[in-house]
């Protein structure tokens, strides 16, 4: 109960091969770090150490995955069909919108303007297919709402808490 | 007895006199919004309100994240009666018997229930912090180098067991977390670890801005991708407590707080492992058993005490071990050290009434969140309808602002960005985040640690195994990793568990 449905053997898969990857670029990369002999005597310092420790449990343990979701179908299954395209332009928007706004325009614009911007941006992107009698209004408050925003985070930020801003 | 009553005495004097019991009265409503804010939880907002703690005193800020932590578990509970969403993950088991409640008319019922479980958790919790911990921290004191690598890799073979279902995915994200934290120079020769000659990245990936990427960005991508929350109905009874519900029901109140408090001490757990795991209790014991599921009284308030009393308890690994029981408390502990205070067993011996004052901010936060709690019911139900397209922006602008403020580097804001996408990928693909957050953490701790022990022994490995405590930590963690694997935990478990 509350849980929600489990990745597909499919998406697992592609997962756990992701993650072996990395597991062994881990320890390849840690396997060629100094390891400082002369200095510690023992070499028992040497940097490479725990995250090669580390990668090699990532690929260990993706293997596993990998195996899992083979056994459970991964090679032969194709998966759930994915999820509406809604929730994906959704996603995408949100995620564009919030590589763009820190991305981009933080440290380039005052922080203010930024963050005003991106609030109205957002909102109003969000909202447009909303009753389209009303979408006057609704872009006036995503104005307001943007601006009080930049305003009122630089203020309290700045000014109340004293710390530096983008 | 005497004297832990002087130090909670001590701690109620220094949280009242340093004028930081003042804080509490905003801290715990803020605490409260977020935590009722679908999409908002209490690890975001500690993350959130750790910058804004940094130009006050390390009391002030101790007693706001304190506060906000308390209020935020808390406030889950109001969106998961009335919308059947749970604020805040730890308040999952409460929409089962809360939102059935509220459909029948007895919404104001539901939260007087929900306040006063949440009310006895915590202050249960509390007062287990203030008899037990002490006593752990000297005996934490006994552990060296061997035992504490030992403690860091238990927490999350346990963490990634018990808190996403899926083991072997909860184990990859801890890994993942460790490896995370190796990123940057280590302790003994300055060597930058995957650092491909950038020098931000030779600085390491700062440990806020990854939490806030995590648990913000990756908070507002879910929830702006998900269908749009329905509406609630406003009409609401009296939500004072019943007396006659607290009393009745005595027995779920003491059996949820001692296991949330246990479930809360154990590594990386969290509040809703001890929601759901009180509330599977209740049933179990329930003459009631039957209404489980559809409203019952018990039921809600096991899941409530449970969760609330979780909080003190994922404390006390954090004051004794510097290991964090639930992912709220890994940002407290990571806020603890950016303010100078070092958790961990020297405590004991440096500060031994630091442990106090955390007791007497928690009852004080316990307090204010009851009087909100009793009076702040139509407010919360106005806040709950802000449409989440004028919300998340709004916390994503609080985002950037949390990840830059610490070390006033832009690199953190693409750090932030950069978790916030893994974070949410990996959420996509089930892969629970306590586990992550905990070898985030725990990675630092690991990592010297295990070099310590190793040039200590001079290379010998059989100290990490002999040692009595190492010998028993080692066999613990083995333990918990054999249970994951099908089949072991069945020899051993004579039917399966049922969680509600």
């Amino acid at each position: 109960v509350g849980e929600k449905a489990p990745a597909s053997p499919r998406a697992d898969l592609l997962t756990a091969a992701v993650l072996f990857v990395l597991g062994i670029a881990i320890v390849a990369h840690a396997f060629q770090m100094p390891r400082f002999v002369e200095q510690s005597g023992t070499g028992l310092t040497a940097p490479g150490i725990v995250p090669g420790f580390h990668g090699t449990m990532i690929a260990l343990l993706s293997a596993v995955l990998g195996l899992r979701a083979i056994r459970r179908g991964g090679i032969a299954a194709r998966g759930p069909a994915t999820q509406g395209g809604g929730d994906g332009r959704r996603l995408a928007l949100a995620a564009a919108l919030g590589v763009l706004y820190a991305g981009v325009l933080v440290g380039r614009l005052p922080f203010w303007l930024a963050s005003a911007l991106f609030v109205f941006a957002f909102t109003t992107a969000f909202e447009w297919h909303d009753d389209p009698r009303r979408r006057s209004r609704r872009v006036a408050e995503a104005a307001a709402i943007g601006l009080g925003t930049g305003l009122l985070v630089t203020l309290v930020f700045e000014k109340l808490f004293l710390l530096r801003l983008p | 007895v005497t004297d832990a009553l002087a130090m909670l005495g001590g701690g109620f004097a220094h949280v009242f006199a340093g004028g930081a019991a003042f804080h509490a009265l905003w801290a715990v409503l803020i605490g409260i919004v977020i935590g009722a804010l679908p999409g908002l939880t209490a690890t975001m907002g500690v993350a959130l309100l750790t910058t804004l703690t940094f130009g006050m005193g390390p009391n002030v800020a101790m007693m706001v994240l304190v506060c906000v932590y308390v209020g935020a578990i808390y406030g889950g509970s109001r969106s998961a009666i009335l919308l059947n969403i749970p604020g805040t993950p730890a308040s999952a088991a409460s929409t089962l018997d809360g939102y059935p409640l509220a459909r029948r008319g007895l919404a104001g019922r539901a939260m007087g229930i929900s306040t006063a479980g949440s009310w006895l958790g915590t202050l249960f919790g509390a007062m287990i912090l203030a008899l037990f911990a002490p006593t752990f921290g000297e005996f934490a004191l006994q552990f060296g180098s061997y035992e504490m690598f030992w403690v860091a890799l238990f927490g999350i073979i346990i963490a990634g067991s018990l808190s996403g279902g899926d083991a072997l995915k909860g184990y990859i994200a801890g890994f993942l977390g460790l490896f995370v934290a190796t990123i940057g120079q280590e302790a003994n020769h300055a060597y930058p670890r995957f650092a491909f000659g950038n020098g931000d990245l030779a600085g390491g990936l700062g440990l806020l801005p990854v939490l806030v990427g995590v648990f913000g960005v990756a908070e507002v991508l879910s929830s702006m991708r998900g269908p749009a929350v329905k509406a609630v109905s406003s009409k609401i009874d009296s939500v004072i407590p019943r007396i006659s519900d607290i009393t009745k029901y005595w027995r779920t109140i003491f059996r949820s707080g001692a296991l949330g408090t246990f479930i809360g001490a154990m590594p990386g757990l969290g509040e809703d492992i001890a929601a759901w795991t009180s509330y599977a209790a209740a049933k179990r014991a329930s003459k009631e058993r039957d209404e489980f599921g559809k409203g019952s009284v018990e039921g809600l308030m096991a899941a409530e005490t449970g969760e609330s009393a979780c909080v003190p308890g994922a404390i006390i690994p954090v004051l004794t071990l510097a290991v964090p029981g639930s992912a709220p408390a890994a940002v407290l502990m990571a806020a603890m050290m950016i303010h100078g205070l070092n958790p961990g067993p020297m405590l004991a011996i440096t500060t031994p009434e630091f442990i106090y004052q955390i007791v007497a901010m928690l009852i004080v936060a316990d307090v204010v969140k009851l009087f909100y709690g009793l009076v702040l019911v139509k407010p919360l139900l106005w806040i709950l309808l802000i449409p989440r397209a004028r919300l998340m922006p709004v916390v994503f602008v609080l985002c950037t602002v949390g990840a830059f403020a610490i070390t006033s580097r832009l690199f953190d804001i693409w750090v932030m960005l950069g978790a916030g996408l893994v974070g949410f990928i990996l959420r996509e693909l089930r892969f629970p985040m306590a586990p992550l957050v905990l070898g985030i953490v725990l990675g630092d701790l690991l990592d010297k640690n295990l070099l310590r022990g190793l040039v200590l022994s001079g290379g010998d490995l059989t100290p990490f195994f002999t040692r009595p405590i190492s010998m028993a930590l080692c066999a613990l963690t083995l333990a918990a990793a054999m249970w994951s694997i099908p089949g072991v935990g069945r020899l051993f478990r004579r039917r399966p568990a049922a969680a509600g």
